[in-house]
Protein backbone atom coordinates (compact mmCIF):
# COMPACT_ATOMS: atom_id res chain seq x y z
CA UNK A 1 0.00 0.00 0.00
CA UNK A 2 2.34 2.73 0.74
CA UNK A 3 5.01 1.52 -1.91
CA UNK A 4 1.87 1.85 -4.31
CA UNK A 5 1.84 5.49 -2.79
CA UNK A 6 5.62 6.20 -3.20
CA UNK A 7 4.84 4.75 -7.02
CA UNK A 8 1.74 6.97 -7.81
CA UNK A 9 3.18 10.40 -6.27
CA UNK A 10 6.63 10.20 -5.68
CA UNK A 11 8.74 7.90 -8.43
CA UNK A 12 8.03 7.37 -11.14
CA UNK A 13 4.85 9.19 -10.65
CA UNK A 14 3.75 12.67 -9.90
CA UNK A 15 6.69 14.04 -8.31
CA UNK A 16 9.44 12.58 -10.87
CA UNK A 17 7.23 13.11 -13.57
CA UNK A 18 6.72 16.80 -13.06
CA UNK A 19 10.24 17.24 -12.68
CA UNK A 20 11.36 15.18 -16.10
CA UNK A 21 8.62 17.30 -17.93
CA UNK A 22 10.22 20.37 -16.68
CA UNK A 23 14.07 19.23 -18.13
CA UNK A 24 11.76 17.80 -20.74
CA UNK A 25 10.22 21.14 -21.63
CA UNK A 26 13.56 23.25 -21.36
CA UNK A 27 15.40 21.19 -23.53
CA UNK A 28 12.63 21.11 -26.04
CA UNK A 29 12.43 24.60 -25.63
CA UNK A 30 16.49 25.40 -25.58
CA UNK A 31 16.47 22.68 -29.28
CA UNK A 32 14.60 25.05 -30.68
CA UNK A 33 16.07 27.99 -29.82
CA UNK A 34 19.59 27.38 -30.95
CA UNK A 35 18.25 25.41 -34.45
CA UNK A 36 16.61 29.15 -35.06
CA UNK A 37 20.21 30.41 -33.99
CA UNK A 38 18.86 32.17 -30.89
CA UNK A 39 20.42 31.85 -27.45
CA UNK A 40 17.28 30.70 -25.74
CA UNK A 41 15.38 30.18 -22.41
CA UNK A 42 17.29 29.75 -19.25
CA UNK A 43 17.83 26.32 -17.78
CA UNK A 44 14.64 27.02 -15.15
CA UNK A 45 12.54 28.82 -17.40
CA UNK A 46 9.45 26.48 -17.26
CA UNK A 47 9.62 26.04 -13.48
CA UNK A 48 9.21 29.73 -13.51
CA UNK A 49 6.35 29.64 -16.19
CA UNK A 50 4.48 27.39 -14.07
CA UNK A 51 4.97 29.15 -10.34
CA UNK A 52 3.58 32.09 -11.96
CA UNK A 53 0.74 30.65 -13.55
CA UNK A 54 -0.14 29.44 -10.39
CA UNK A 55 -0.16 32.73 -8.58
CA UNK A 56 -2.13 34.19 -10.73
CA UNK A 57 -6.13 35.27 -11.15
CA UNK A 58 -8.32 32.23 -12.63
CA UNK A 59 -11.15 33.43 -14.68
CA UNK A 60 -14.03 31.37 -15.13
CA UNK A 61 -16.31 32.41 -18.31
CA UNK A 62 -19.44 33.48 -17.18
CA UNK A 63 -21.20 31.08 -19.87
CA UNK A 64 -18.57 28.07 -19.40
CA UNK A 65 -20.19 25.25 -17.20
CA UNK A 66 -17.83 25.64 -14.29
CA UNK A 67 -17.77 22.49 -12.61
CA UNK A 68 -16.18 20.94 -16.03
CA UNK A 69 -14.16 23.78 -16.69
CA UNK A 70 -12.09 22.96 -13.78
CA UNK A 71 -12.34 19.43 -13.89
CA UNK A 72 -10.75 18.74 -17.62
CA UNK A 73 -7.10 19.81 -16.65
CA UNK A 74 -7.23 17.69 -13.82
CA UNK A 75 -8.32 14.91 -15.88
CA UNK A 76 -5.80 15.27 -18.59
CA UNK A 77 -2.99 15.63 -16.05
CA UNK A 78 -4.06 12.01 -14.38
CA UNK A 79 -4.64 10.15 -17.35
CA UNK A 80 -0.96 10.94 -18.60
CA UNK A 81 0.56 10.26 -14.88
CA UNK A 82 -1.69 7.17 -15.08
CA UNK A 83 -0.18 6.02 -17.90
CA UNK A 84 3.17 6.59 -17.21
CA UNK A 85 2.90 3.87 -14.75
CA UNK A 86 3.00 1.30 -17.17
CA UNK A 87 6.11 2.43 -19.14
CA UNK A 88 9.22 0.40 -18.30
CA UNK A 89 11.58 2.50 -16.62
CA UNK A 90 14.52 0.77 -15.60
CA UNK A 91 14.24 -2.78 -16.26
CA UNK A 92 12.77 -4.46 -18.97
CA UNK A 93 9.21 -4.51 -17.06
CA UNK A 94 7.09 -1.59 -16.16
CA UNK A 95 5.84 -1.70 -12.25
CA UNK A 96 2.58 -3.24 -13.26
CA UNK A 97 2.50 -4.95 -16.21
CA UNK A 98 -0.06 -7.13 -17.65
CA UNK A 99 -0.46 -9.12 -20.99
CA UNK A 100 -2.14 -5.80 -22.59
CA UNK A 101 -0.94 -2.85 -21.38
CA UNK A 102 0.69 -1.17 -24.41
CA UNK A 103 -3.06 -1.15 -25.52
CA UNK A 104 -4.21 0.02 -22.00
CA UNK A 105 -1.47 2.84 -22.49
CA UNK A 106 -2.85 4.16 -26.13
CA UNK A 107 -6.38 4.49 -24.86
CA UNK A 108 -4.81 6.84 -21.77
CA UNK A 109 -2.82 8.88 -24.07
CA UNK A 110 -6.60 9.19 -25.87
CA UNK A 111 -7.95 11.04 -22.84
CA UNK A 112 -6.11 14.19 -22.97
CA UNK A 113 -7.09 14.70 -26.60
CA UNK A 114 -10.78 14.31 -25.48
CA UNK A 115 -9.99 16.68 -22.86
CA UNK A 116 -8.33 19.14 -24.56
CA UNK A 117 -11.40 19.02 -27.19
CA UNK A 118 -14.01 19.59 -23.82
CA UNK A 119 -12.28 22.05 -23.05
CA UNK A 120 -12.59 24.15 -26.04
CA UNK A 121 -15.90 23.14 -26.22
CA UNK A 122 -17.19 23.62 -22.85
CA UNK A 123 -15.11 27.42 -23.27
CA UNK A 124 -18.28 28.73 -24.79
CA UNK A 125 -15.61 30.63 -26.95
CA UNK A 126 -15.69 31.14 -30.82
CA UNK A 127 -11.86 30.64 -30.70
CA UNK A 128 -11.78 28.02 -28.57
CA UNK A 129 -14.88 26.25 -30.56
CA UNK A 130 -13.35 26.26 -33.95
CA UNK A 131 -9.93 24.76 -31.84
CA UNK A 132 -11.75 21.79 -29.80
CA UNK A 133 -13.84 20.94 -33.64
CA UNK A 134 -9.77 20.83 -34.75
CA UNK A 135 -8.51 18.62 -31.62
CA UNK A 136 -11.30 15.82 -33.11
CA UNK A 137 -10.70 16.13 -36.34
CA UNK A 138 -6.94 15.44 -36.09
CA UNK A 139 -7.77 12.77 -33.51
CA UNK A 140 -9.10 10.90 -35.99
CA UNK A 141 -6.29 11.48 -38.60
CA UNK A 142 -3.63 10.75 -36.77
CA UNK A 143 -4.76 7.98 -34.15
CA UNK A 144 -5.08 4.96 -36.46
CA UNK A 145 -1.83 5.47 -38.08
CA UNK A 146 -0.04 6.12 -34.82
CA UNK A 147 -1.85 2.70 -32.91
CA UNK A 148 -0.71 0.72 -36.41
CA UNK A 149 2.47 2.13 -36.09
CA UNK A 150 2.93 1.25 -32.33
CA UNK A 151 0.80 -2.36 -32.39
CA UNK A 152 3.06 -3.69 -35.54
CA UNK A 153 6.53 -4.39 -33.46
CA UNK A 154 3.71 -5.95 -30.70
CA UNK A 155 2.24 -8.44 -33.62
CA UNK A 156 5.52 -9.24 -34.50
CA UNK A 157 7.02 -10.03 -30.93
CA UNK A 158 3.14 -12.12 -30.21
CA UNK A 159 2.71 -9.96 -27.20
CA UNK A 160 0.64 -7.19 -26.09
CA UNK A 161 2.58 -6.11 -23.10
CA UNK A 162 5.92 -3.76 -23.23
CA UNK A 163 7.69 -6.40 -21.07
CA UNK A 164 6.78 -9.45 -23.79
CA UNK A 165 7.97 -7.15 -26.53
CA UNK A 166 10.98 -6.40 -24.47
CA UNK A 167 11.88 -9.93 -24.29
CA UNK A 168 10.79 -10.91 -28.11
CA UNK A 169 13.21 -8.09 -29.07
CA UNK A 170 16.47 -8.80 -27.21
CA UNK A 171 16.61 -12.32 -28.15
CA UNK A 172 16.11 -11.06 -31.75
CA UNK A 173 17.68 -7.94 -31.72
CA UNK A 174 18.08 -7.58 -35.70
CA UNK A 175 13.92 -7.73 -36.22
CA UNK A 176 13.90 -4.24 -34.62
CA UNK A 177 15.66 -3.00 -38.50
CA UNK A 178 12.51 -4.16 -39.77
CA UNK A 179 10.25 -1.77 -37.97
CA UNK A 180 12.30 1.33 -38.77
CA UNK A 181 9.21 2.12 -41.21
CA UNK A 182 6.61 1.96 -38.29
CA UNK A 183 9.05 4.28 -36.03
CA UNK A 184 8.97 6.89 -38.33
CA UNK A 185 5.24 6.70 -38.55
CA UNK A 186 4.91 7.16 -35.19
CA UNK A 187 7.82 9.61 -34.86
CA UNK A 188 5.41 11.90 -37.36
CA UNK A 189 2.01 11.06 -36.16
CA UNK A 190 2.71 12.09 -32.52
CA UNK A 191 2.90 15.30 -33.38
CA UNK A 192 -0.16 15.18 -34.06
CA UNK A 193 -0.56 13.64 -30.54
CA UNK A 194 1.08 16.06 -28.67
CA UNK A 195 -0.06 19.13 -31.22
CA UNK A 196 3.41 20.82 -32.16
CA UNK A 197 4.29 21.83 -35.30
CA UNK A 198 3.28 20.71 -38.07
CA UNK A 199 0.10 19.59 -36.86
CA UNK A 200 -0.57 22.39 -34.22
CA UNK A 201 -3.68 23.49 -35.89
CA UNK A 202 -5.61 23.40 -32.39
CA UNK A 203 -3.82 26.22 -30.63
CA UNK A 204 -2.09 27.78 -33.96
CA UNK A 205 -1.79 30.69 -31.90
CA UNK A 206 -1.18 32.98 -34.73
CA UNK A 207 -4.66 32.67 -36.26
CA UNK A 208 -6.88 30.60 -32.97
CA UNK A 209 -4.91 33.24 -30.35
CA UNK A 210 -4.34 29.86 -28.28
CA UNK A 211 -7.34 27.35 -29.43
CA UNK A 212 -8.65 24.97 -27.14
CA UNK A 213 -7.36 26.87 -24.41
CA UNK A 214 -8.08 30.49 -25.13
CA UNK A 215 -10.18 30.69 -21.80
CA UNK A 216 -7.97 29.09 -19.25
CA UNK A 217 -5.74 31.07 -17.04
CA UNK A 218 -4.35 30.95 -13.63
CA UNK A 219 -4.12 28.02 -11.93
CA UNK A 220 -5.89 25.58 -14.50
CA UNK A 221 -3.89 26.60 -17.36
CA UNK A 222 -0.57 25.38 -15.43
CA UNK A 223 -2.45 22.42 -15.18
CA UNK A 224 -3.13 22.39 -18.74
CA UNK A 225 0.54 23.18 -19.18
CA UNK A 226 1.65 20.52 -17.25
CA UNK A 227 -0.24 17.50 -18.39
CA UNK A 228 1.08 18.57 -22.33
CA UNK A 229 4.87 18.65 -21.16
CA UNK A 230 3.99 14.99 -19.25
CA UNK A 231 2.31 14.12 -22.19
CA UNK A 232 5.41 14.66 -23.99
CA UNK A 233 7.63 12.63 -21.98
CA UNK A 234 5.35 9.80 -22.03
CA UNK A 235 4.79 9.60 -25.55
CA UNK A 236 8.92 9.48 -25.71
CA UNK A 237 9.11 6.91 -23.42
CA UNK A 238 6.82 4.67 -25.02
CA UNK A 239 8.02 5.15 -28.76
CA UNK A 240 11.98 4.17 -27.16
CA UNK A 241 10.25 1.48 -24.95
CA UNK A 242 8.33 -0.23 -28.15
CA UNK A 243 11.52 0.71 -30.86
CA UNK A 244 14.37 0.86 -28.27
CA UNK A 245 13.97 -2.03 -25.89
CA UNK A 246 17.32 -1.86 -24.99
CA UNK A 247 17.70 -2.39 -20.87
CA UNK A 248 21.58 -3.13 -19.64
CA UNK A 249 21.68 -4.86 -16.20
CA UNK A 250 21.39 -2.44 -13.22
CA UNK A 251 18.72 -0.41 -11.91
CA UNK A 252 20.92 2.61 -12.45
CA UNK A 253 22.44 1.65 -15.89
CA UNK A 254 19.18 0.83 -17.30
CA UNK A 255 17.62 4.49 -15.81
CA UNK A 256 20.67 6.14 -17.91
CA UNK A 257 19.38 4.57 -20.72
CA UNK A 258 16.12 5.46 -20.28
CA UNK A 259 17.11 8.86 -19.85
CA UNK A 260 19.66 8.57 -23.17
CA UNK A 261 16.52 7.19 -25.09
CA UNK A 262 13.86 9.99 -24.25
CA UNK A 263 16.68 12.48 -25.07
CA UNK A 264 17.66 11.39 -28.32
CA UNK A 265 13.47 11.05 -29.63
CA UNK A 266 12.83 14.34 -28.09
CA UNK A 267 15.91 15.53 -30.31
CA UNK A 268 14.18 13.76 -33.37
CA UNK A 269 10.56 15.48 -31.94
CA UNK A 270 12.29 19.43 -31.78
CA UNK A 271 13.95 19.05 -34.99
CA UNK A 272 10.99 18.45 -36.76
CA UNK A 273 9.47 20.80 -35.00
CA UNK A 274 11.40 23.48 -36.10
CA UNK A 275 11.94 22.64 -39.30
CA UNK A 276 8.62 22.44 -40.26
CA UNK A 277 5.58 24.78 -40.89
CA UNK A 278 2.41 24.60 -39.63
CA UNK A 279 0.01 22.73 -42.09
CA UNK A 280 -3.69 23.42 -42.90
CA UNK A 281 -6.49 20.67 -41.35
CA UNK A 282 -7.22 19.54 -44.29
CA UNK A 283 -3.70 18.66 -45.62
CA UNK A 284 -3.32 17.35 -42.16
CA UNK A 285 -6.03 14.63 -42.88
CA UNK A 286 -4.93 14.33 -46.18
CA UNK A 287 -1.51 13.50 -45.51
CA UNK A 288 -2.47 11.12 -42.24
CA UNK A 289 -4.51 9.15 -44.49
CA UNK A 290 -2.87 8.72 -47.57
CA UNK A 291 0.47 8.28 -46.40
CA UNK A 292 0.99 7.24 -42.87
CA UNK A 293 -1.76 4.99 -42.77
CA UNK A 294 -0.88 2.88 -46.30
CA UNK A 295 2.57 2.79 -44.36
CA UNK A 296 1.47 1.68 -41.21
CA UNK A 297 -0.73 -0.83 -43.07
CA UNK A 298 2.43 -1.66 -45.41
CA UNK A 299 4.38 -2.39 -42.12
CA UNK A 300 1.68 -4.60 -40.76
CA UNK A 301 1.35 -6.70 -43.65
CA UNK A 302 5.18 -7.25 -43.79
CA UNK A 303 5.51 -7.91 -39.69
CA UNK A 304 2.32 -11.01 -40.41
CA UNK A 305 4.46 -12.32 -43.58
CA UNK A 306 7.55 -12.18 -41.60
CA UNK A 307 6.11 -13.87 -38.50
CA UNK A 308 4.08 -16.61 -41.20
CA UNK A 309 7.85 -17.37 -42.65
CA UNK A 310 9.82 -17.56 -39.34
CA UNK A 311 6.70 -20.05 -38.61
CA UNK B 1 4.63 39.81 8.37
CA UNK B 2 7.50 38.39 6.24
CA UNK B 3 6.95 36.64 3.09
CA UNK B 4 6.85 32.77 3.41
CA UNK B 5 8.56 30.31 0.68
CA UNK B 6 5.45 29.90 -1.50
CA UNK B 7 4.69 33.49 -2.07
CA UNK B 8 8.70 34.33 -2.50
CA UNK B 9 8.52 31.38 -5.20
CA UNK B 10 5.54 32.82 -7.09
CA UNK B 11 7.03 36.03 -7.45
CA UNK B 12 10.12 35.16 -8.39
CA UNK B 13 8.16 33.16 -11.04
CA UNK B 14 6.61 36.29 -11.95
CA UNK B 15 10.05 38.18 -12.33
CA UNK B 16 11.20 35.70 -14.71
CA UNK B 17 8.54 35.06 -16.96
CA UNK B 18 6.51 37.58 -18.31
CA UNK B 19 4.15 37.10 -20.86
CA UNK B 20 2.99 39.92 -23.44
CA UNK B 21 0.23 40.84 -25.76
CA UNK B 22 0.45 43.10 -28.11
CA UNK B 23 -2.23 45.85 -29.04
CA UNK B 24 -2.30 48.42 -31.62
CA UNK B 25 -4.67 51.35 -30.31
CA UNK B 26 -4.25 53.33 -33.35
CA UNK B 27 -0.24 53.67 -34.03
CA UNK B 28 0.72 54.48 -37.85
CA UNK B 29 2.30 50.92 -37.38
CA UNK B 30 6.17 51.95 -37.26
CA UNK B 31 6.09 51.47 -33.06
CA UNK B 32 3.95 47.54 -34.44
CA UNK B 33 6.91 46.82 -36.86
CA UNK B 34 9.76 47.61 -33.56
CA UNK B 35 7.88 45.31 -31.20
CA UNK B 36 7.96 42.43 -33.64
CA UNK B 37 11.12 42.97 -34.50
CA UNK B 38 11.88 42.63 -30.81
CA UNK B 39 10.29 39.13 -30.71
CA UNK B 40 12.73 37.86 -33.65
CA UNK B 41 15.51 35.87 -33.44
CA UNK B 42 17.93 38.75 -33.59
CA UNK B 43 16.93 40.13 -30.12
CA UNK B 44 15.68 37.04 -28.42
CA UNK B 45 13.10 38.08 -25.83
CA UNK B 46 13.00 34.43 -24.50
CA UNK B 47 16.15 34.74 -23.08
CA UNK B 48 14.23 36.41 -20.55
CA UNK B 49 11.58 34.38 -20.70
CA UNK B 50 9.07 37.16 -22.37
CA UNK B 51 7.01 34.95 -24.77
CA UNK B 52 4.13 36.14 -26.78
CA UNK B 53 0.97 35.04 -26.46
CA UNK B 54 -2.43 35.18 -28.28
CA UNK B 55 -5.14 35.75 -26.08
CA UNK B 56 -5.36 38.20 -23.15
CA UNK B 57 -6.06 34.76 -20.65
CA UNK B 58 -2.39 34.15 -20.63
CA UNK B 59 -0.54 37.68 -21.07
CA UNK B 60 0.95 39.19 -17.88
CA UNK B 61 2.24 42.30 -19.86
CA UNK B 62 0.05 44.46 -22.17
CA UNK B 63 2.12 46.28 -24.42
CA UNK B 64 0.14 49.12 -25.78
CA UNK B 65 1.36 51.06 -29.17
CA UNK B 66 -0.54 54.46 -30.94
CA UNK B 67 -2.37 57.26 -29.61
CA UNK B 68 -5.59 55.48 -28.90
CA UNK B 69 -8.46 56.34 -30.90
CA UNK B 70 -12.14 56.83 -30.09
CA UNK B 71 -12.73 53.67 -32.24
CA UNK B 72 -10.11 51.44 -29.60
CA UNK B 73 -10.76 53.40 -26.62
CA UNK B 74 -13.53 50.23 -25.32
CA UNK B 75 -11.67 47.48 -26.96
CA UNK B 76 -8.90 48.36 -25.29
CA UNK B 77 -10.53 48.63 -21.62
CA UNK B 78 -11.86 45.40 -22.47
CA UNK B 79 -8.92 43.41 -23.40
CA UNK B 80 -7.21 45.08 -20.12
CA UNK B 81 -10.19 43.53 -17.73
CA UNK B 82 -9.84 40.60 -19.51
CA UNK B 83 -6.19 39.91 -18.62
CA UNK B 84 -5.78 37.76 -14.89
CA UNK B 85 -4.35 39.62 -12.12
CA UNK B 86 -1.33 40.84 -11.61
CA UNK B 87 -1.33 42.76 -14.86
CA UNK B 88 0.84 45.37 -16.69
CA UNK B 89 1.03 48.00 -19.15
CA UNK B 90 3.62 49.13 -21.10
CA UNK B 91 3.06 51.81 -23.50
CA UNK B 92 6.00 51.85 -26.76
CA UNK B 93 6.21 55.22 -28.95
CA UNK B 94 5.53 59.03 -27.97
CA UNK B 95 2.13 58.54 -29.15
CA UNK B 96 1.04 55.92 -26.63
CA UNK B 97 2.77 58.25 -24.32
CA UNK B 98 1.10 60.94 -24.73
CA UNK B 99 -0.89 61.19 -27.89
CA UNK B 100 1.93 62.48 -29.37
CA UNK B 101 1.08 64.75 -32.67
CA UNK B 102 -2.47 63.26 -32.35
CA UNK B 103 -2.85 65.17 -29.46
CA UNK B 104 -6.08 66.72 -29.70
CA UNK B 105 -7.56 65.30 -32.57
CA UNK B 106 -10.98 64.95 -32.45
CA UNK B 107 -10.99 61.62 -33.12
CA UNK B 108 -7.91 60.53 -30.40
CA UNK B 109 -8.84 60.40 -26.36
CA UNK B 110 -4.82 61.11 -25.62
CA UNK B 111 -2.35 58.40 -24.69
CA UNK B 112 -2.65 55.23 -23.20
CA UNK B 113 -2.80 56.03 -19.95
CA UNK B 114 -5.98 58.42 -20.39
CA UNK B 115 -8.03 54.83 -20.53
CA UNK B 116 -6.23 52.17 -18.43
CA UNK B 117 -3.26 52.53 -16.35
CA UNK B 118 0.26 52.37 -17.22
CA UNK B 119 3.31 50.85 -15.83
CA UNK B 120 6.47 51.88 -17.77
CA UNK B 121 6.62 54.30 -20.70
CA UNK B 122 8.99 53.78 -24.01
CA UNK B 123 9.23 57.34 -26.21
CA UNK B 124 10.15 57.10 -29.32
CA UNK B 125 8.98 57.24 -32.98
CA UNK B 126 9.13 54.98 -33.33
CA UNK B 127 10.67 53.17 -30.33
CA UNK B 128 13.93 51.20 -30.86
CA UNK B 129 13.61 47.19 -30.18
CA UNK B 130 16.38 47.82 -27.82
CA UNK B 131 13.97 50.67 -25.85
CA UNK B 132 11.46 48.62 -25.72
CA UNK B 133 13.78 45.76 -24.27
CA UNK B 134 15.23 47.95 -21.64
CA UNK B 135 11.98 49.24 -20.38
CA UNK B 136 10.71 45.57 -19.70
CA UNK B 137 13.77 44.65 -18.22
CA UNK B 138 13.46 48.17 -15.83
CA UNK B 139 10.01 47.30 -15.24
CA UNK B 140 10.52 44.02 -13.81
CA UNK B 141 13.29 45.00 -11.47
CA UNK B 142 10.78 47.54 -10.52
CA UNK B 143 8.76 44.55 -9.75
CA UNK B 144 11.22 43.39 -7.47
CA UNK B 145 11.95 46.32 -5.94
CA UNK B 146 8.08 46.50 -4.98
CA UNK B 147 7.48 42.81 -4.16
CA UNK B 148 10.34 43.46 -1.66
CA UNK B 149 8.70 46.65 0.19
CA UNK B 150 5.38 44.87 0.22
CA UNK B 151 3.92 43.10 3.49
CA UNK B 152 2.38 39.32 2.81
CA UNK B 153 -0.74 39.07 1.95
CA UNK B 154 -1.72 37.22 4.90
Amino acid sequence: MLLALFHILIFPGMLFLGAYALVFSFIDRKLYARLQNRRGPRWYQPLADFLKLLGKETIIPEHADKRVFVFLPVMALAAVTAAYLYIPIWSSTSLYPFEGDLIVLLYLLTLPTLCFFLAGWYSTSVYATIGAVRALTQLFSYEVPLFMALLAPALLADSWSLSGMTAYYSTHPLYLLINIPAFLVAVIACQGKLERVPFDLPEAETELAGGTFVEYSGRLYAIFRMAIDCELVVVASLISAVFLPFYPAGAWAGFGVYILKTLVILFILALLRSIMARVRIEQMVAFCWKYLTPLALIQIIANLLLKGVLA
Amino acid sequence: MAKNILERAVDWGRRKSPWIIHFNAGACNGCDIEVVDALTPRYDLERFGILQQGTPRHSDVLVCTGAVTLQTRDRLKQIYEQMPEPKFVVAVGTCACTGGIFDGCYCVSGGIDSVIPVDAYVPGCAARPEAIIDAVVKLLSALEAAQKAEPSEQ
